[in-house]
């Protein structure tokens, strides 16, 4: 471990307040130690919910995971929270350059060039989204494959990464999806099911019969995917609470609401063949989370219509 | 801990509510019971400890905390249930028309004095 | 699932659907087996229905002692899997269910879903059943014939 690093470890260690988890968090993610820079931030972001730095920090961070969808939030959280923080802009230019949103990426780069004119490579990535913009109007211009934007993730004020930086994740898995960055912008991970829903993002579930996933994700309060366990118990979930009230003659199930001791679940079936989990967080009311999941539904069905 | 008899009783005067029984979670057995005429409480008891048996492992898996408080939404009513520790669960039966809202306070009340 | 009386079949098919039990035996108080489900051996399915009996008929010895007609049933509890038995009466006599569940199951449901397929069993039996004398030289081939419907051999 470096100096610099033990160094600030036992500063943050003394004082589990201090701000200084921002550098701690930047500089083991330089370092590749993803993991520790991952509890890290998520721990300082605890403390520091509204802090747009805490949000663009651990976006990085996601990005470099290989965790696009979950960066993309992050970081239009960033923005909510400080309309003007560059690094969040550069962060949300490279993820719509990678997905082919040119015109959203020039938007969010142009931005940071305006504030920060010095800053050599967000300005060299912005003109090779002008070209790439340019080209594609032509009608007879040749694709090329973009190469990876860099300056996304450098600091303002510091050297760009130069191209083909290896530290920069290709986010190939995007797969030239559109999204548009306002203030309800959705997951790309959710944007296939849940399209057309304001506010869903983490924490919608949707699963067949077989206890199978069709769409959503979920992750636990670690960030460890658990959506694929969680959609194995669901079905017998769904089994017993039919059987319960069929055999106690109340008819059809609806819906099962529960509160744990840190959230509120909401299980409810879309369609004869499907479950939806909608997890939601303590600060929101049972009564919205089955709102919520009303809306949710309406989504899912939409998606399995279209899908069939 | 309290009469449970009382605390079931006392949870049946909440409007709408058909009856109510204290099980045991593993078992699925009944402890004791208010219920009124009609209702299987053997079928309620092992019905709902298995619910609430499963639930707890799904929610375990997603790393959240034990449930607390749950509500089976079906046609013509619901059945609640909460833990009382980790051995027994609070279960009642409501109709449609009963207020739930009040119903959970209550439950979650006497399950606080049963433990 | 296999059984020696087709009217057997769709009530403990309901029987095992709703209880998730492993493993489920059907006989009469002397042992005779009715309908076994989940034995993979037949030595198993006969062992089980003489130790079956023979636990019902000591423990109603007991309740006899202490007053009682005899028990309803009995749980024997393990660490993994569990054993339920209970004596029924049914149009074809008195029976003894033997059901072994594990985690999947509770004593609650295998009780209450049991009491059911007691109900549907004196629901579906035949109104007559047929007379029969089961004769020392033509039990050993009863036996035999049992076996190969219960394993489908």
């Amino acid at each position: 471990m470096s100096d610099d690093i033990r160094g600030m470890t036992a500063e943050l260690a003394a004082d589990p307040d201090s701000l200084i988890f921002l550098d701690l968090g930047e500089a083991l993610r330089r370092r590749g130690q993803l993991d520790a820079a991952f509890k890290v931030a998520r721990t300082g972001l605890s403390r520091y919910p509204e802090l747009a730095k805490a949000h663009d920090l651990f976006a990085r961070i996601l990005c470099d995971r290989g965790e696009p969808d979950r960066a993309f939030e992050s970081w239009v959280t960033a923005l909510q929270l400080d309309a003007g923080l560059v690094s969040a802009h550069k962060g949300l230019g490279f993820l719509y350059y990678q997905a082919g949103d040119l015109a959203s990426a020039e938007k969010h780069l142009a931005y940071s060039t305006q504030v920060d004119p010095d800053d050599t490579g967000t300005a060299a990535a912005l003109e090779r989204v002008r070209a790439d913009a340019a080209a594609s109007r032509a009608p007879q211009a040749a694709a090329t494959a973009p190469e990876a934007v860099t300056a996304a993730q450098s600091d303002p004020g510091t050297d760009a990464a130069a191209p083909g930086d290896a530290s920069l994740p290709t986010i190939a898995a995007t797969g030239g999806l559109a999204f548009s960055f306002d203030e309800g912008a959705r997951s790309p991970v959710q944007e296939a099911v849940f399209s057309g829903l304001d506010g869903g993002a983490d924490g919608l579930l949707l699963v067949d019969a077989n206890g199978l996933r069709l769409g959503g994700g979920l992750r636990n309060p670690d960030g460890v995917d658990v959506a694929d366990s969680v959609a194995a118990l669901l079905a017998g979930v769904s089994k017993e609470a039919a059987r319960t009230a069929r055999l106690l003659t109340l008819g059809d199930w609806r819906g099962l609401s529960v509160e744990c001791g840190d959230g509120n679940l909401y299980l409810s079936a879309p369609s004869e063949s499907t479950l939806l989990l909608t997890v939601r967080g303590l600060d929101v009311p049972m009564g919205r989370v089955a709102r919520f999941a009303e809306r949710a539904s309406v989504a899912a069905r939409s998606w399995l219509e279209r899908a069939e | 801990m309290s009469n449970p008899v009382e605390l079931l009783e006392r949870l049946s005067t909440v409007r709408g509510l058909r009856g109510s029984v204290l099980v045991s979670a593993a078992d699925g057995l009944i402890v004791a019971e208010s219920l009124m005429t009609g209702v299987d409480g053997r079928a309620v008891a092992a019905l709902a400890a298995s619910l609430m048996n499963r639930l707890r492992r799904a929610t375990e898996c997603a790393g959240r905390k034990e449930p607390v408080f749950l509500q089976l939404q079906a046609q013509s009513g619901s059945v609640l249930a909460t833990p009382c520790g980790a051995e027994l669960v609070l279960v009642a039966v409501a109709g449609p028309d009963a207020n739930v809202g009040l119903a959970r306070l209550e439950m979650l009340e006497a399950a606080g004095r049963l433990v | 699932m296999r059984s020696v009386e087709p009217w057997v079949t769709e009530p403990l098919e309901r029987f095992l659907a709703e209880s998730s039990a492993r493993l489920t035996l059907l006989m009469t108080s002397a042992g005779q087996v009715i309908a076994q489900h989940g034995f993979t051996r037949s030595v198993d399915v006969m062992t089980a229905a003489a130790l079956g009996a023979a636990i019902m008929a000591s423990t109603g010895e007991i309740a006899k002692l202490v007053g009682e007609r005899s028990f309803l049933s009995l749980v024997h509890q393990g660490a993994r899997q569990h054993v339920y038995l209970a004596g029924f009466d049914t149009p074809r006599g008195r029976w003894i269910g033997l059901v072994v569940f594990d985690a999947e199951s509770t004593v609650g449901l295998v009780q209450l879903f049991f009491d059911r397929l007691i109900s549907d069993l004196a629901a579906a039996a035949p109104r007559q059943a047929p007379e029969q004398q089961v004769l020392p030289e033509n039990f050993e081939r009863e036996l035999n014939a049992s076996l190969r419907a219960l394993f489908g051999r």
